[in-house]
């Protein structure tokens, strides 16, 4: 291994540019973010946040730009990238009659050294859920399934598409708390949300979308002053003309 | 050492990237496998319909000898039944699971796997292909005990044709997988497809019924075909030419149409 492939950042995204029919969902994004590092991808619905991590994860392709994660294409290099990857998608299910532990058996049995179940499920809380059926969980429930199974590849970069959209407060402090232990183990994590708690908690910077484009980015608190706001929240509303609240979907 | 080596060299001490092999796919098949054992009417509807149309044919035609002992239930009974549920397994069930499949997110959640989604067609076909071993199975055993059916005079060319029947099966199943934009549509374009193959094929009341162009049309399709190879099997006869093309034909046709228009999304 070479000095420079050691250092390469964890993802770099350059002149990043995608369309559907004509209508550009991401116009020339660019970003890099350093390995251990957490970054959160805010911006309104149809910003092109999740545009942007479908591209990095390798399941679109992009009209124009490049994309390394640890040195990776996401088209060229699949079968590498998927190992190094861990992915929790916006808008995906999982087989709903199995149950959580046959799920962890799964998914653990795509990768060469998987988490082990029990680890797992200490560390999401669900060992009560262990032999109920994936689709007889609740919401929250169902998303602590979603995010272990993205963690179980130990990947050494974490995409987390709302991560807590739907979850109760109690809940979303517990996800946090796993997150808190992934980015101890040095894990790089794209973090998609609306939450501006959530963001300012567990972000070390943050990157603001607007119609494709990089409204701000920096730390919470910079872009919060760059905009002359006293929050993250009046920063959002101030530069994408709209509240986060209203922006968030009920699953 | 290149990029692709560096970034495996985090999680695979070997220094390659390790793509899932066959223990990812018995695990996988294990777990369809178990989602259709949990689906009681899925797991039942494949062996209830043809043992229903065994049930209520088999008796007279038992006793109805054609040639060298085979009965009418042995040449024209029982290969209807055994293609009825390798048309049902493939044509019904298949493109069913995996029309839900895309719909709910399943393919594209695996797909961020080291998994490639063709894994999971992979293990469908095992999946589909116990089912309807288990299916021919309870046929046949109920045909024999029930009602004295006779084995097939040349048994390895009925075990060639009910492979080369579920394949076809499979290629014609993939293409509703294909085109169907939903889980609805995909149970209702199958069940057409099934439908509409079987009663080509002779599944009510036998081809000679036909109209003659419609009898000439089933002969080339799928359950037809099947029907004549095993008959001409359970008979002795050599298997037909034109069955084992058409056979051959519906494959490669599934297997290229399919290939063009399927989609994980």
């Amino acid at each position: 291994m070479t000095r420079d492939s050691r250092q390469c950042p964890a993802v770099r995204i350059a002149g990043l540019r995608k369309s559907y029919r004509g209508r550009p969902a991401v116009d020339g994004f660019d970003l890099e973010v350093r390995r251990g590092e957490t970054v959160g991808i805010l911006g309104a619905n149809g910003a092109g946040k999740t545009t942007t991590v479908e591209l990095v994860a390798g399941l679109r392709r992009a009209d124009a730009g490049r994309i390394s994660v640890l040195g990776l294409d996401p088209v060229r290099d699949r079968a590498a990238l998927r190992q190094v990857l861990g992915v929790q998608l916006q808008e995906s299910q999982l087989h709903g009659a199995l149950t959580v532990g046959e799920l962890m058996d799964l998914y653990g049995s795509f990768y060469p050294a998987p988490r082990p179940r029990g680890e797992l499920l200490e560390l999401l809380e669900l060992r009560a859920q262990e032999r109920i059926r994936f689709e007889h969980l609740s919401g929250g429930q169902q998303q602590r399934v979603s995010v272990a199974l993205a963690m179980i590849g130990r990947p050494r970069v974490l995409i987390l598409d709302e991560l807590t959209t739907g979850l109760d407060p109690a809940a979303r402090r517990r996800m946090w708390r796993t997150l808190d232990t992934l980015r101890a183990e040095g894990v790089t994590i794209l973090l998609v949300s609306h939450a501006m708690d959530e963001v300012e908690r567990l972000c070390d910077r943050i990157v603001l979308l607007g119609a494709g484009r990089v409204l701000a980015s920096g730390t919470p608190a910079e872009v919060a002053a760059a905009a002359g706001a006293a929050t993250l929240e009046d920063a959002f509303v101030a530069l994408t003309g709209d509240s986060p609240r209203e922006q968030e979907t009920p699953r | 050492m290149t990029a692709a080596q560096d970034a495996s060299a985090l999680t695979a001490p070997t220094g390659r990237p390790r793509r899932p092999g066959a223990r990812a796919l018995m695990m996988l098949a294990r777990a369809e496998g178990k989602m259709i054992a949990r689906d009681i009417a899925g797991l039942l509807t494949p062996f209830a319909l043809p043992l229903l149309i065994l049930l209520t044919s088999a008796s007279g035609a038992s006793r109805q000898e054609v040639v060298a002992g085979r009965t009418v239930l042995d040449l024209y009974v029982l290969p209807l039944v055994l293609v009825m549920v390798l048309a049902f397994v493939g044509v019904l069930n298949m493109p069913s699971f995996l029309a839900y499949y895309r719909k709910a997110g399943i393919l594209r959640r695996l797909a961020v796997t080291p998994a490639s989604p063709v894994l999971v067609l992979l293990a469908q076909a095992l999946v589909s292909a116990v089912q309807a071993a288990l299916g021919i199975l309870a046929a046949a055993v109920v045909a024999a005990l029930a009602f004295g059916a006779n084995p097939p005079l040349h048994l390895w060319s009925a075990l060639g044709a009910l492979v080369l029947i579920a394949a076809a099966m499979y290629a014609t199943g993939m293409i509703v997988a294909a085109v169907a934009p939903s889980p609805s549509a995909g149970v209702a374009i199958g069940l057409l497809g099934f439908l509409g193959l079987g009663a080509l094929g002779g599944m009510f009341g036998g081809r000679d019924s036909l109209p003659g162009p419609l009898a000439e049309i089933g002969a080339l399709l799928p359950f037809g075909a099947g029907v004549d190879a095993l008959g001409a099997a359970w008979a002795g006869q050599p298997l037909p030419g034109q069955a084992l093309v058409a056979l051959a034909g519906a494959v490669v046709v599934g297997t290229v149409v399919a290939g063009a228009l399927f989609r994980w999304e």
